[in-house]
């Protein structure tokens, strides 16, 4: 509590300028956020913890916007290479100019800092659908956040799939940055496979993936264990069992059993709950299901939307193989064109050596040997296309097949376990 | 600045006066206001509150701010979905409430949310503060032509838990004065979409692992966990079972009840036709590994080649 007050004092006292960081007496501040106020040092950035706040604003912001992609601005600080990431705050889509935006980033986190909410920018948010991210405009947002803030590396983007999130029943977010290599390239903004292969850059390394921790404050971890087992439910799920007809009451009752699925002492139904139930409860709440929360990942998907979540998927897969196909056979046409130029100018340079020694032969004083910038001139080799399309398209495919292996795992596992339970089911008692 | 400056009426000054003469008038018509009867909440309205809570100035005691959401169209449901802190100050005798900021926020929120509304307000603290009638009446000013819903969660932890709190206004008394305020309790519930579980789940398990933060795990370990419990929960309801067949407890038809439904959801499959499903199903899982597994070797050796080159 004391801990996250002080960490906003720093920042704003940075923010405020030099005459209140000359004053300011950095005896208060505690060990651990002294290298906060050490501006020139940099340390690579390791780690990226989130707050649940932040990944609930984003979560609500992408889920209310679906199946629109939505981003946002993410606020928090760096502290020796750990990326704490606690606030957020939604962009509106309908802004159109850069400007507009920006005015509105500003304004934002001037208000939030009024109060003391961090309020230095660390990154941004991008909600996805399939996971086929990798996209130019994505990259090139994310290259000018990394070119604002080259010292302290504290600017990272974090990829949240809406769809995977609530059909895996798994949370699924991700925080990358763009690699050097990337960086360096995009910098002269030349992608030809020469320059891919000295850089070393491959469809794997344009963007770094960082690992995401979630990092709960006490107060919240209060909240969760309540929000989990609300005080007072057994009292409720009493009640309104006792009194099934009342309005609403079934439904509830209905929810909280749900909740707190069956427990030990399930004999504490209605009528003989009141008397032994409530003392038995806050001495065993592992009795109770103690992740109630998420369900969504034993659903089999049999249903309307996993199938055609995945033939979705490998339609967009088709188109990028095709696209890929099409931009391979353009790089070989240039490839092709390329080296018919190269032949006809050796060509040319071997017929002009050759009537050089014939009239060398003759005895005739040699023509010059045409120079190269004129050969150049001559022959214009076409530059070579950009490779980088083909690059993201190689980065998404990888993306996209990655996905789909590792949900085979759990597919496969819910289908031998229907097959058990029916084989069960079926049997004769 | 723009400043609300609410004061109690037995230290009103003459101005101060005025502007509760007006705000009266308001109050009257906030009688006729539709009262509201169901309240919904979003998780990530309580993390945000405690969020401001922790970043509070250091001499504050507790922090207040505005709820976002949406009504249903008479306004008796109201669905709380997020929220922003307003900066307050208070002393014995009066409070002041950041307008501008307020009103700031708020014209942001709406360009990235246009449907959001103010709906009402929050605070911490153990008991309600002394001004909460008058900002009551700011508020329910704010959010007219319905009223306004006041969230309290206890931060103090007084009662070793949060103990949120739904209330609304009534106005008492004969002559309507915004002072004159009875707040009465307003059922609520909380509402978890399915992205948001999984969030919250994500949380959770930080929350329970030992330094206070956990990586997220794989969709495989999920399921794994899942799986467990499920098995957990199957056992649990095995072991009642049993002992009630044996005589050992005593029968419950609501619970035998649950039980019935539990059985009845097993679809009735034929065997012949399940096992057709099943090899159908298994083989375009198999079929759509082998192709992506293919694509992703392609993908590979081209990548090797392009070294080559």
């Amino acid at each position: 509590m004391v801990e996250s007050k002080q960490q906003s004092k720093p920042m704003t006292a940075l923010l405020h300028g030099d005459t209140e960081l000359a004053t300011f007496d950095t005896s208060s501040i505690p060990k651990k956020l002294l290298s906060v106020l050490d501006v020139d040092k940099s340390e690579p950035l390791r780690l990226v913890k989130v707050d649940p706040l932040a990944i609930l604003k984003i979560v609500k912001h992408a889920r209310e916007n679906f199946p629109s992609l939505v981003n946002g601005q993410l606020l928090g600080m760096e502290i020796d290479g750990v990326l704490e990431v606690t606030n957020a705050f939604a962009v509106p889509t309908s802004l159109s100019s850069e400007e507009d935006m920006t005015d509105y980033q500003v304004e934002m986190m001037h208000c939030l800092r009024e109060v003391n909410v961090d309020s230095s920018s660390v990154g941004w948010y991008q909600s996805t659908r399939l996971g086929d991210f990798m996209q130019r405009p994505l990259l090139e947002v994310q290259a000018s956040y990394q070119a604002a803030s080259p010292s302290s590396n504290s600017s990272v983007m974090l990829i949240h799939d809406t769809t995977k999130s609530e059909q895996s029943g798994n949370l699924s977010l991700r925080a990358f940055r763009l690699s050097q290599a990337y960086l360096d390239l995009a910098k002269d903004g030349k992608f030809t496979t020469k320059d891919l292969a000295d850089k070393g850059l491959t469809y794997g390394n344009v963007l770094e993936e960082l690992p995401v921790h979630v990092e709960v404050s006490s107060l919240a971890r209060v909240l969760l264990s309540e929000l989990q087992w609300p005080a007072g439910a057994e009292q409720e799920l009493l009640e309104s069992l006792q009194r099934p007809s009342s309005f609403n009451a079934k439904q509830r009752a209905k929810r909280l059993v749900d909740r707190s699925a069956v427990s030990d002492d399930v004999d504490a139904g209605a009528d003989s709950l009141d008397s032994g139930l409530s003392s038995l409860l806050p001495t065993r709440p592992a009795a109770y299901l103690s992740r109630p929360m998420c369900t969504g990942a034993l659903s089999l998907g049999q249903g309307q939307t996993e199938p055609a979540l995945l033939s979705r998927q490998l339609e967009t897969i088709n188109d990028l193989i095709d696209k890929q196909i099409q931009q391979a056979h353009q790089w070989v046409y240039w490839k092709r064109g390329e080296g018919k130029e190269k032949h006809r100018r050796q060509q040319f340079v071997q017929r002009a050596a050759q009537t050089n020694a014939a009239r060398v032969a003759r005895g005739e004083a040699a023509e010059p040997e045409p120079a190269e910038a004129e050969l150049d001139r001559m022959f214009k080799v076409l530059p070579e296309p950009s490779r980088l399309d083909t690059l993201l398209n190689t980065a998404n495919l990888d993306l996209l097949t990655k996905g789909i292996t590792q949900s085979r795992g759990p597919a496969l596992t819910k289908m031998f376990m229907t097959q058990s339970l029916h084989d069960s089911s079926s049997r004769p008692q | 600045m723009s400043m609300l400056n609410l004061n109690l009426p037995a230290v009103a000054s003459a101005p101060a006066k005025a502007g509760a003469s007006s705000a009266a008038a308001s109050a009257a018509q906030s009688t006729a206001l539709t009262t509201t009867q169901q309240c919904y909440i979003h998780p990530v309205v309580l993390f945000s509150i405690l969020d401001h809570f922790l970043r509070r100035n250091e001499s504050q005691e507790r922090v207040i701010g505005t709820l976002l959401g949406v009504r249903s169209d008479d306004g008796r449901v109201v669905e709380i979905r997020s929220s922003f802190a307003v900066p307050h100050f208070e002393t014995d005798e009066e409070i002041q409430v950041d307008m501008e900021h307020h009103g700031a926020m708020f014209a942001l929120h709406k360009r990235a949310n246009a449907r959001e509304q103010i709906v009402g307000w929050y605070a911490t603290g153990a008991s309600l503060s002394k001004y909460a009638a008058l900002i009551q009446d700011f508020y329910s000013r704010e959010a007219a032509p319905f009223s306004a819903v006041h969230l309290v969660m206890n931060t103090e932890l007084t009662d070793g838990q949060l103990g949120i709190q739904c209330l609304q206004g009534a106005s008492i008394g004969v002559g309507a004065h915004p002072e004159n305020c009875l707040f009465l309790p307003l059922p609520y519930e909380l509402q978890y979409p399915d992205a948001e579980l999984s969030a919250l789940q994500a949380a959770a398990d930080s929350a329970e692992a030992p330094e206070g933060a956990a990586a997220l795990i794989s969709d495989m370990e999920q399921l794994e966990r899942t799986i467990d419990e499920l098995r957990a929960m199957l056992g649990r309801v095995a072991t009642y079972v049993d002992s009630v067949c044996s005589g050992k407890a005593k029968a419950n038809s609501i619970i035998g009840k649950y039980l019935m439904d539990l059985l009845a959801v097993v679809p009735k499959i034929d065997a012949k036709q399940f096992s057709t499903l099943f090899q159908t199903h298994l083989q375009d899982i198999l079929m759509v590994a082998y192709l992506t597994n293919l694509a992703r070797a392609q993908l590979n050796i081209a990548d090797r080649l392009q070294r080559i080159v």
